[in-house]
């Protein structure tokens, strides 16, 4: 069963079109990246997933009915990019009230400790840090037990330390069967917790698949020789190449995969092969050149 | 919906500034004036001034209360996203507003009834049963006007334009109500404003309980029309607010 499926969705504010004919499934249990540049359309993504925005053409469904009908059934548990907490609340109270308005929420002490507040519990809102304040966001996502968790751009505020305790956290919550969809514009962080990932780019799909297909279906990949003064007719023809560049008697050729052109070079020409190299795209790479074409 | 009313009432009695502006100030401003002017009779009714000062503070107060436990804490909800974070819960929209006229409601309470007994212990202020009921039901029940005006506020303006206007209102309407100093002392202009306000409406029929009168149809109706009209424009204003485009 989908989690989630939008059918050619859009939504334009005025003349600007922010998500643009969007269609994805994603399937319960999975744990997706949206991983695209600022203004690529992923927040109004999940806003659109909440009921909080209305898509303009186009249907969302989220566990097979309407977004509001999924979040009055208390199915979505969400961290928004902005929210405070009230002041005048502590973490305990604020927590515990979140959490009594879903028809199955977890227990509050098993909510304080997947997000690390169990020595917080007692403080006011207007004692805590950025980034505890952050840990009390996700603790209120997840305190009424949503099958679906969304997180727009979850790590923004935190440090490289948080940030690792938070994915930490939020894999423990996936690994319970729940659907997870997180906004990031972090490559590393879409790599190596999600396990698909989807670039998007002026509220289109770029590219969909795991962080290694979407290396592997760019050419971002290089293979480079010292070429000295052959001809290098007929690189460009061989498996796998986008391009050819020539400098200072080095040739580097751009490909998509460089087992093959690597196997090609040797076994299809003749050239003198010496000083070989083989440059790996990495997430980043791919994302650029993704985000670049669109 | 009890717990958040619970949440709501706990938040707001932990707020100092609020406690000193809404329940400290009525409460010291009735000792100080019934000190000054407790013990003046009014020729016409027959009222002692500690009576007519225990009306008086206590409708500021809850006026104060109505507006200030509304409007600036539900601008600044809207504002920081805690709004956002109740919608996206199974919580139905229509209990955030509901919640919150009680809680408001509750919170003229302590005011209300601490100016009362501030009267009845330092001025020895006595009244019949009956007379206590009324005047405490109907300075509670007509604060549904005010309440409805801070949510208004609340949901139209953003915070930091939501607290000096949630002020001036408060004051405009305890000093053109005659809360402050008699009506009968203002220029022929300012009484003119001040007989259409409802919280003229709204002391004078705590003044005519007190006085042993029974309060004219025309004040309760001012009142209620001012709760009917006000209750609209919140309900408007908080649909508006809440929107999903």
């Amino acid at each position: 069963m989908n989690a989630i499926a939008f059918n050619g969705v859009t939504k334009k504010y005025g003349d600007v079109v922010a998500v643009d004919g969007l269609s994805l499934d994603i399937p319960a249990g999975s744990t997706v990246a949206l991983l695209g540049p600022n203004g690529a359309g992923k927040s109004t993504s999940i806003n659109m997933l909440l009921g909080l925005l209305r898509p303009t053409s186009g249907e969302i469904t989220v566990f097979g009915s309407s977004p509001d009908e999924a979040v009055a059934r208390g199915d979505i548990g969400a961290m928004l990019q902005e929210g405070a907490l009230i002041p005048e609340l502590t973490v305990r109270e604020s927590v515990d009230f979140i959490r009594r308005l879903y028809p199955n929420p977890l227990p509050l002490d098993d909510v304080l400790r997947m997000a690390d507040l169990t020595d917080l519990a007692g403080r006011r809102a207007d004692k805590l840090s950025g980034g505890q304040t952050q840990r009390v966001r996700f603790a209120l996502a997840v305190a009424g037990g949503p099958k679906l968790l969304l997180l727009d751009e979850p790590t923004a505020a935190m440090d490289v330390e948080s940030r690792r305790a938070f994915w930490g956290n939020m894999r423990s919550y996936a690994a319970q069967g729940r659907t997870i969809v997180f906004a990031t514009h972090y490559l590393e962080e879409a790599d190596e917790n999600s396990d698909r990932v989807v670039v998007v780019a002026k509220g289109r799909v770029v590219a969909d698949g795991t962080a290694a297909e979407i290396k592997a279906g760019v050419a971002g990949h290089a293979v480079s020789f010292r070429l000295g003064d052959q001809p290098a007719a007929g690189l460009d023809a061989l498996a796998g190449v986008s391009a050819v560049e020539i400098q200072a008697g080095r040739v580097t050729v751009k490909t998509s995969d460089p087992d093959a052109t690597v196997e090609a070079l040797y076994r299809k020409t003749t050239l003198d092969i010496r000083d070989l190299q083989i440059h790996g795209a990495d997430l980043e790479d791919a994302f650029l050149a993704l985000t670049k074409e669109s | 919906m009890r717990h958040y009313l619970k949440i709501e009432l706990l938040r707001m009695l932990r707020n100092k500034r609020y406690i000193i502006f809404v329940i400290a100030f009525p409460v010291l401003f009735y000792l100080l004036y019934s000190n000054l002017w407790g013990s003046e009779v009014d020729q016409a009714t027959g009222v002692k001034g500690s009576v007519t000062l225990m009306v008086s503070m206590g409708a500021y107060g809850a006026l104060a209360a109505s507006i200030m436990s509304s409007a600036v804490p539900w601008s600044q909800e809207r504002q920081s996203g805690w709004l956002r974070q109740l919608q996206i819960t199974p919580l139905p929209g229509w209990t955030i507003i509901v919640t919150k006229l009680i809680a408001s409601m509750v919170l003229v309470l302590p005011a209300l009834l601490l100016v009362a007994l501030a009267a009845v212990l330092t001025q020895h202020v006595s009244l019949p049963a009956g007379e206590w009921v009324g005047l405490i039901a109907a300075l509670w029940i007509g604060t549904i006007p005010f309440i409805a005006l801070g949510l208004a506020i609340g949901s139209v303006l953003p915070p930091d334009t939501a607290q000096p206007v949630a002020v001036i209102g408060m004051f405009g309407l305890a000093l053109l109500g005659g809360l402050w100093f008699p009506e009968s002392l203002m220029p022929e202009t300012m009484k003119s404003i001040a007989h259409v306000l409802p919280s003229y409406d709204y002391a004078n029929i705590g003044w005519q309980i007190v006085a042993g009168e029974t309060p004219q149809a025309s004040m309760i109706l001012g009142v209620a029309a001012w709760a009917v009209g006000l209750g609209a424009l919140a309900l408007l204003a908080y649909r508006r607010a809440t929107v999903r485009a």
